[in-house]
């Protein structure tokens, strides 16, 4: 039926978002860790989405025949930013290199917020979709009564 | 009496819209899904001009003489009927290729959702009608 595949498509986005926003998180709280068990300062993480194809056998029927098929997301792969860490004067500190500047996380405050709204108003987006697929196919039921 | 006589084309004309619009909220969904998706390029289902030219001329094969017989009637026509999926290339895609604009899916959305809730508000009053008429008018 093609509300609950929608609602399916819906709900891999509320999943993947929410993925984005533990990472936003996990960035956001170490901002300023210098010690990983890695090793160095800690390294900021972004999730990649990828669009896959809906499973089940007459999506995977349609895609065969060269239709366009319904596509839902998924987390890709988690992927740390390479850009190198941020260097600040602090002679004091343990993790102080020899110049005195300590390694601090490539993490950017400002614009993890700013990815943080985006992901919230893409959960948002999402939920409504669902919202809006329940209250059609409730309308539907009303049908005959 | 047939059941053609009960059930006209409106009601065939509403259930096609209901179907198609159920259809169309899944390419919404999956739109909204891969908002931040790069490469993903919106895909949305078009049917209001197929539609109208069914009801109008009752399917593709067009009677270029008045003693052609039309191949399809309006009720073929409109079982044919399926939308087509176009995949809009995005007018202003982002640095990652992704075409999805947030607020006109939202605004897509609402509107196909409303129109939804107009044809079966619409097919209700039919089937209303039709009750009234079996009871007896009481």
């Amino acid at each position: 039926m093609d509300f609950f595949s929608a609602m399916d498509i819906s709900s891999s986005a509320l999943s993947a978002e929410r993925t984005r926003m533990n990472l936003i998180s996990s960035n956001l709280a170490n901002a300023s860790s210098t010690r990983t068990s890695e090793g160095g300062p800690y390294r900021r993480r972004d999730a990649v989405f990828s669009a896959l194809p809906l499973s089940g056998r007459f999506q995977s029927g349609l895609g065969r025949l060269g239709q366009p098929v319904l596509k839902q997301v998924a987390v890709a792969q988690i992927v740390e930013d390479s850009a190198p860490p941020r260097l600040q004067y602090e002679p004091s500190h343990p993790d102080a290199n020899a110049d005195g500047y300590v390694a601090l996380p490539n993490v950017n405050v400002m614009e993890e917020m700013v990815d943080m709204i985006s992901a919230t108003r893409a959960y948002e987006a999402n939920i409504t979709a669902v919202q809006a697929a329940k209250s059609m196919a409730m309308k539907t039921l009303e049908l005959g009564k | 009496m047939g059941l053609d006589a009960i059930f006209d084309t409106t009601t065939e004309v509403l259930g096609k819209s209901i179907d198609l619009r159920a259809k169309n909220h899944g390419f919404i969904s999956a739109n909204l899904a891969n908002a931040d998706t790069p490469g993903y390029l919106p895909a949305s289902l078009s049917f209001e001009g197929e539609l109208r030219k069914t009801l109008r001329g009752g399917g593709d094969t067009a009677t270029t003489h008045p003693r052609h017989i039309p191949l399809a009637g309006v009720a073929t026509g409109l079982h044919r009927l399926q939308g087509k999926v176009v995949e809009s290339s995005a007018n202003l895609p982002g640095k990652d290729g992704n075409g999805v604009e947030l607020d006109e899916e939202m605004g897509r959305m609402v509107e196909n959702q409303i129109l939804y809730n107009a044809s079966i508000q619409l097919l209700a009053q039919k089937f209303d009608v039709v009750k009234y008429a079996i009871k007896g008018g009481s």
